[in-house]
């Protein structure tokens, strides 16, 4: 399993260094290979989770090691996503860097840091609805995380782009990154699916915390960010949808969203409560 | 195998020169035949444009001996065109080898070119070698130099910026396009007034894709006509404002003396495309669009100082990538050369090998008679050490041979002499 981290590892650096030499150099050239790189990358890494997942017998997204190697996953698979549908050039110079950058911090990470906490022992060996809700709500969460982070990406290069154009002349920059249209669109894109995935991810906690204790609803500090982050980005679609919002003010909304995000990802677990974990 | 080259170009001569030893379109499969004689010249190709004139060829005398060929497409170029070149020589050059490699890169990548970057000059070689390949003059050698020499200019293209940004003011129209709209498909843009520069640039706009043209004049008549030209919508002066949400795109220039197009009609029209962005490109002196219209969201405003200045800094981007360019040149062209010599060094070695096989082997046949009867293993033993013998005696050669720079060894000379056998014929 070890083998085939180091191996998904290995290939997202590829794609990263590939990803930022095209755009240090603004070259044209296809991303076909970059595709396929991170392809076979995403392949080992999917594999290595699911002989983490036959060997631990349980969901493995639990300590902070594993949710960081599961973000990475998700990110790398939103972006080959992403990727078969538009030449969003520009995009993985940011996104794959991450995405490496995540799976670093979980091989540094030790296997079990801390004992798996006492309201994740349910998720591991209590009843069947568990065992199945604990996956799909964390899958979820997270990959609305990732769908969160492109829309943000989105949101930056719009407004570089938007910057150059206001400035009337075309620079490196300008070059280097996607039409402004391309950028809004993908944003908006990411920003709908993230929102459907996180709203639903928020449903089965709900419906989790009623299995578990009878409550839907435990004010916990993540609970409550993730409510402000799912109200955050509803604003954007809202507006979007009635009056027309795109362009610059949605790219601010969505980088104002991902602010929120990193808020609820890891400010929830400063704030203390029981969702420690990830 | 070697490759040689005779030429012209906007750098070397003035028109006056350039224009009699062009040569026309009818005479041009004449001229390729004439040229290769099959015996200096065995492949042939004829690149000749406004620009330039290019007789490129293959020499089948070796990547080292080509200054016979050289002369040889001087004087079939003065023979041809009745033209007595001496006095021409200054604005004339002649390349072999590895230069005249890098030359053929050079100009089919567009490096060589008066605006450097334009892509025609690739399809105008590529039109040449063609014309080459009909009249049968090209085989192996020019087939393999030409592929190399296209891939070589996909990838500078692909690799460098050479070509991507417009370096005129109505192409930057559209690559400002592309910036807001990524592609123009389904797209309109809209015409107002009738300038030739915008009309230009309408016309790129709907080669890379926009599919509605609609024009607008204070002159309905005007409008019609142009529109019948261009393919376009003719619209009236009075419904402007009604269609304007409809253009993606708004190309302005008139000759009216001051603003015809005011903030409150944008915002108005951008709020009708729910903000969809809008390019506004005015190429009027004095300016027709206001630019407080800059200023609004979704609104990009571009005056025609601002798409010169663009076209300005693309023109001083591509000597700069221009120059990433020649690496990829010379790394490409010294490459191609060393497998060319590769390919002629190792014919030569094949042959020399080749002939010393074959006296070792008559000389075996001569005392068959007094060897008798042979089994097979003894035969099998002759043989072995036959091989072993000559191996024993080229090694030192081949050796020697594959060590030089140039394919030249000192014993192969000797041996030449003393054999009076020549291993490249």
């Amino acid at each position: 399993m070890v083998i085939l981290l180091v191996i998904a590892l290995t290939l997202y650096l590829a794609g990263a260094f590939y990803s930022i030499y095209t755009f240090a150099t603004k070259s044209k050239r296809p991303d076909r290979d970059l595709k396929l790189i991170i392809g076979l990358g995403f392949a080992a890494h999917t594999a290595a989770i699911v002989a983490a997942w036959q060997e631990a017998g349980h969901f493995p997204v639990i300590s902070p090691k594993e949710v960081s190697s599961f973000i990475g996953w998700a990110i790398a698979g939103y972006y080959l996503a992403v990727s078969r549908r538009y030449n969003a050039r520009a995009l993985p110079a940011f996104l794959l860097p991450l995405v490496y950058l995540f799976m670093f911090v979980s091989l540094l990470l030790p296997a079990r840091a801390e004992a798996v906490p006492r309201m994740l022992e349910s998720a591991i060996s209590a009843s069947p609805v568990t065992q199945i809700i604990f996956p799909i709500h964390v899958t979820l969460v997270i990959a609305s995380y990732a769908a969160f982070a492109v829309t943000f990406v989105c949101g930056m290069m719009y407004l570089i782009q938007e910057r150059e154009l206001k400035a009337r002349r075309l620079g490196a920059n300008s070059e280097r990154l996607p039409a402004l249209n391309t950028c809004d669109e993908i944003g908006y894109r990411s920003v709908t699916i993230g929102f459907v995935l996180l709203t639903l991810g928020v449903a089965t906690g709900i419906f989790w915390n009623n299995q578990r204790d009878g409550r839907y609803w435990h004010n916990d500090p993540k609970e409550v960010m993730a409510l402000i982050t799912w109200i955050v980005y509803l604003f954007p679609i809202h507006y979007r949808l009635t009056a027309g919002w795109r362009g610059r003010r949605a790219a601010w909304m969505s980088i104002a969203g991902f602010a929120v995000v990193i808020l609820t990802w890891l400010g929830a677990r400063a704030l203390g409560g029981y969702h420690v974990f990830g | 195998m070697g490759i040689v080259l005779v030429g012209t170009s906007h750098k070397s001569a003035p028109v006056e020169v350039r224009e009699r030893l062009a040569f026309a379109e009818s005479r041009l499969a004449g001229a390729l035949r004439d040229l290769v004689d099959c015996e200096m010249i065995s492949e042939g190709l004829i690149v000749s444009t406004c620009n330039r004139v290019e007789l490129i060829a293959a020499t089948p005398k070796g990547v080292h001996a080509t200054e016979n060929a050289v002369s040889r497409l001087y004087d079939f170029l003065s023979r041809f065109h009745q033209y007595d070149l001496s006095p021409m020589r200054k604005h004339l050059y002649h390349l072999a080898g590895p230069a005249a490699i890098k030359h053929v890169f050079r100009v089919t990548s567009s490096l060589d070119s008066m605006v450097v970057g334009e892509p025609q000059i690739t399809g105008q070689i590529k039109e040449a070698f063609q014309r080459a390949q009909e009249a049968a003059v090209v085989g192996h050698e020019l087939t393999r130099l030409m592929n190399r020499a296209f891939s070589v200019a996909k990838r500078v293209r692909n690799e460098t910026g050479i070509g991507s940004s417009a370096v005129s003011i109505s192409f930057v129209a559209v690559e400002l396009a592309r910036k807001v709209f990524e592609d123009l498909k389904g797209s309109a843009v809209m015409l107002l007034g009738a300038g030739e520069m915008a009309e230009l640039a309408a016309k790129h706009l709907l080669n890379y894709g926009a599919s509605r043209l609609l024009i607008v004049n204070r002159t309905f008549e005007n409008a019609v006509a142009m529109a019948g030209e261009l393919n376009g919508e003719p619209v009236r002066f009075e419904e402007f404002e009604k269609r304007l949400p409809e253009a993606e795109v708004l190309i302005c220039s008139t000759g009216a003396p001051d603003y015809l197009i005011h903030p409150y009609q944008v915002r108005r029209a951008l709020e009708r495309r729910r903000n969809r962005p809008m390019l506004l490109v005015d190429i009027s002196v004095p300016r027709n669009i206001d630019p407080a219209i800059g200023r609004l969201d979704n609104a990009f405003l571009f005056d025609v100082d601002d798409l010169e200045s663009i076209a300005e800094a693309n023109r001083a981007e591509r000597k700069r990538e221009a120059l990433r360019a020649e690496e990829i040149i010379e790394a490409e062209a010294e490459q191609f050369f060393r497998a060319l010599a590769e390919g002629d060094l190792n014919a030569v070695i094949g042959a020399f090998r080749q002939q010393v096989y074959e006296m070792a082997f008559s000389e075996l046949e001569r005392s068959r008679r007094r060897l008798g009867d042979l089994s097979e293993d003894q035969e099998q033993a002759l043989r072995v050490m036959i091989n072993a013998i000559v191996n024993k005696f080229t090694h030192p050669v081949i050796k020697q041979l594959r060590d030089s720079e140039d394919g030249h060894s000192p014993y192969l000379s000797a041996w030449r002499d003393l054999y009076h056998r020549d291993p490249s014929e």
